[in-house]
């Protein structure tokens, strides 16, 4: 009996993974067609000076990485990509977890809200980027209130000069990204045993030390997602940046992906250009994964 | 359960066999040629279509598949196809000195661009023409408000002193005198194009070939003194404070609404004088310090066939009835200003209807004067070398809120040394 009732539950097992090693198979497949090969041939391509309109390139050593250390375009564009991760990061997330408060009810309402709110992440960057640029133009509908009430004499320029785009693009990216981190945070908030604030309430906690002491530890899984990602969509933000400012004023706002492009597109210098993809890259990896283990070591302390 | 993935993977590599196929080369004589275009306001999806469906008449057995660029820069999506495998056939108003290094393009029969055009070697590089010199702009030209120069007391000036007297009595007049699209690259450097293309350039036509032998720079003391002229400019407070926030569409907005007095731009502007009002703007060339005229200039034109097309025939004959319809310059004239180039032909011949300020302008390009490369905008052996353009445009935002002239031209000299070494 034992074994005859065995016999097709083997099989079934097998035939499931099976299944599943086809499915695996094609995951894996898409991959290393879509991830792995296009970043060993970028590799590749950063040791030669490749060209698009040249039939032949060469291989060139280090000399790509030699460039980029005395670049001072990409170390602007890589100070400029770093102050806007950190600076975005920070708005996104404490925004991310007010929303996330205020909209912890189980009402219509609030459900209707909360897909509100994560209405700028479902749109596209360049939309986000046009509308946004309507705003903040000089005859922008931003000047136009501000003048209306009395606030400012004549229009400021929010995207003529180098601080002020900054902080401009910094308030457009957090606003996309803060419907990312409220419904992270809501998730996170909804994985609170009620048990937890009920005793708390017992305690006789005020409201700041029910989050100090029960929220903010509990959501810590959520921080951890939540920041390492706003940092890696930052890290390589292009589309917002290039509708809104095109990188200018006079490069200012150049982040690194967009300097890439530039180097890759308009300068022809794919080799170049692959050497710095590897340089962010390489940032990229060593930032989120320093963020990702000191959050996830603080989780486990909490 | 493998048997279901691999099924359905051999389904889609036979439709994808499949659907290469049909995009091949048809039988029966025909061949299908990708064009690469661009749309703007006035070049819309209509233009395209009917102005291919007529080249086509012309080229029987010739089929277009139209590609549409994302943006106005055709240049680097054109790029972007060689890089993919996919360079169109036909590409229109590239800047052809970025492709043809690479061999990429079919230079046109000289014979056949010698009888058609006003100025065949206008956009020639190295005597070789890869696209029909079909039309012209002058850029820029300093189009201007006769109300409020009426309202100033001002007339249209010819010198550069006259020109920052105006200035002067516009700014008392509580007039801004001058308009900038700073917030778009390309639209902040018309000041500066103006300014090199026509002191620099004005004195030494050559000096752009020089800069490539290596013998002139950008730091040169001639260049510097051009430059800071801009910078008075900018010091005079002769432009709006937030110009680099304001976009290019919407400076045509400005200026054509009357909120500032002057604009200097590429005579594409044409296409944008609002008809009801076009009576009260006048055009001027950019003055130069002893007033004698120097008109920067640039010969565009229609499309670029690629060498490597399997049809070079095909896609050429398309070409040639394509640059030669008036119906297709008419929408160029009345809609993006562009000044025709066909030989023996008059304005009338293209049955457009134009603005005064229109004849104008164009008027510099017909009549006897120095003409010179419009730095930046030329598509001839004058181009920039890759990627330098936006450099050029880059030095012009940075110079509305630095004074390092010097500093910024060094710059130049370094990006240019790197593009060409």
């Amino acid at each position: 009996m034992t074994r005859t009732s065995r016999a097709p539950r083997r099989g079934g097992v097998r035939r499931e993974n099976r299944g599943l090693f086809a499915i695996a198979a094609v995951a894996f497949g898409l991959y290393v067609c879509f991830l792995v090969l296009p970043l060993l041939l970028s590799l590749r391509s950063s040791f030669t000076n490749e060209n698009p309109l040249r039939a032949t390139s060469s291989f060139v050593g280090l000399d790509n990485y030699r460039e980029a250390v005395g670049d001072t375009q990409l170390r602007a564009s890589l100070v400029f990509t770093l102050i806007l991760a950190v600076g975005v990061t920070v708005a996104a997330n404490a925004v991310g977890v007010l929303f996330a408060m205020m909209l912890n009810r189980t009402t219509l309402s609030y459900r209707v809200m909360r897909t509100v709110a994560f209405l700028p992440q479902v749109l596209s960057g360049v939309i986000v980027g046009f509308v946004w640029q309507t705003i903040l133009t000089q005859d922008g509908l931003l000047n136009h209130v501000l003048q209306r009430l009395g606030l400012i004499d004549e229009p400021f320029a929010w995207l003529g000069s180098p601080n002020a785009a900054l902080f401009s693009i910094g308030v457009v990216v957090a606003w996309i990204l803060t419907g990312f981190t409220t419904v992270v945070y809501l998730a996170a908030l909804q994985n609170i045993p009620l048990e937890l604030h009920d005793m708390a309430a017992l305690d006789g906690v005020n409201r700041r030390q029910r989050f100090t002491r029960v929220i903010w530890p509990m959501i810590a899984p959520g921080t951890t997602i939540s920041v390492t990602i706003s940092l890696i969509t930052v890290l390589k933000l292009y589309d917002v940046i290039a509708v809104l400012t095109g990188g200018g004023p006079a490069n200012s706002t150049q982040s690194t992906a967009l300097y890439i492009v530039q180097l890759a597109f308009t300068s022809d210098r794919f080799g170049y250009a692959s050497s710095v993809a590897m340089v962010l890259l390489l940032l990229s990896a060593v930032i989120a994964l320093s963020v990702t283990n000191v959050l996830r070591r603080r989780e486990v302390n909490l | 359960m493998i048997r279901k993935p691999l099924l359905a993977a051999c389904l889609i590599g036979a439709l994808a066999l499949t659907t290469a196929c049909s995009d091949s080369d048809s039988g029966g004589g025909e061949s299908t040629l990708t064009y690469l275009t661009f749309e703007t306001p006035s070049l819309t999806s209509t233009f395209w279509n009917d102005s291919i469906a007529s080249a086509q008449q012309q080229a029987p057995g010739v089929k277009i598949n139209r590609i549409t660029s994302p943006n106005t820069d055709r240049d680097a999506y054109a790029k972007q196809l060689q890089a993919s495998g996919q360079f169109p056939d036909l590409l229109q108003s590239i800047t052809p000195a970025n492709f043809v290094g690479a061999g990429l393009l079919q230079p046109y029969d000289q014979t056949w661009v010698n009888a058609n055009f006003l100025l065949p070697e206008g956009n020639a590089l190295k005597g070789k023409v890869y696209i029909p010199p079909t039309n012209s702009q002058v850029i820029p030209q300093v189009f201007y408000n006769k109300e409020l120069f009426t309202k100033a007391g001002v007339q249209p000036p010819k010198t550069w002193a006259e020109f920052l007297t105006v200035c002067d009595k516009l700014k008392a007049a509580g007039i801004n005198p001058i308009e900038l699209g700073g917030g778009d690259p390309f639209a902040a450097g018309m000041p500066l194009v103006g300014i090199i293309s026509a002191d620099v350039l004005g004195k030494n036509p050559n000096w752009l070939q020089e800069r490539y032998a290596g013998k002139v720079k950008f730091t040169d003391d001639n260049v510097v003194t051009a430059v800071n002229k801009y910078r008075t400019l900018v010091g005079n407070g002769y432009f709006d404070k937030g110009a680099l926030g304001v976009k290019y569409a919407d400076s045509i907005t400005r200026f054509t609404g009357g909120k500032s007095a002057m604009y200097p731009m590429g005579s594409w502007f044409l296409g944008s004088v609002p008809k009801e009002t076009a009576d009260n703007f006048g055009v001027f060339p950019w003055p130069t310090d002893d007033g004698s005229l120097v008109i920067p200039f640039t010969v565009g034109g229609s499309m670029a066939i690629s060498a490597k097309s399997r049809d070079i025939p095909g896609a050429t004959k398309f070409a040639q009835a394509w640059s030669l319809d008036p119906k297709n310059l008419k929408a160029l004239i009345e809609g993006d200003g562009a000044f025709p180039m066909l030989k023996d032909k008059t304005l009338d011949d293209y049955g457009v209807t134009v603005t005064q300020v229109f004849e104008d302008s164009y008027k510099y390009v017909t009549d006897q004067n120095t003409k010179v490369s419009s730095i930046s905008w030329a598509t001839n052996d004058d181009a920039l070398p890759p990627g330098v353009n936006n450099d050029f445009y880059a030095a012009s935002q940075a110079l509305f809120t630095s004074s390092d002239v010097k500093g910024e031209l060094a710059k130049l000299d370094k990006a240019w040394d790197t593009a060409t070494k």
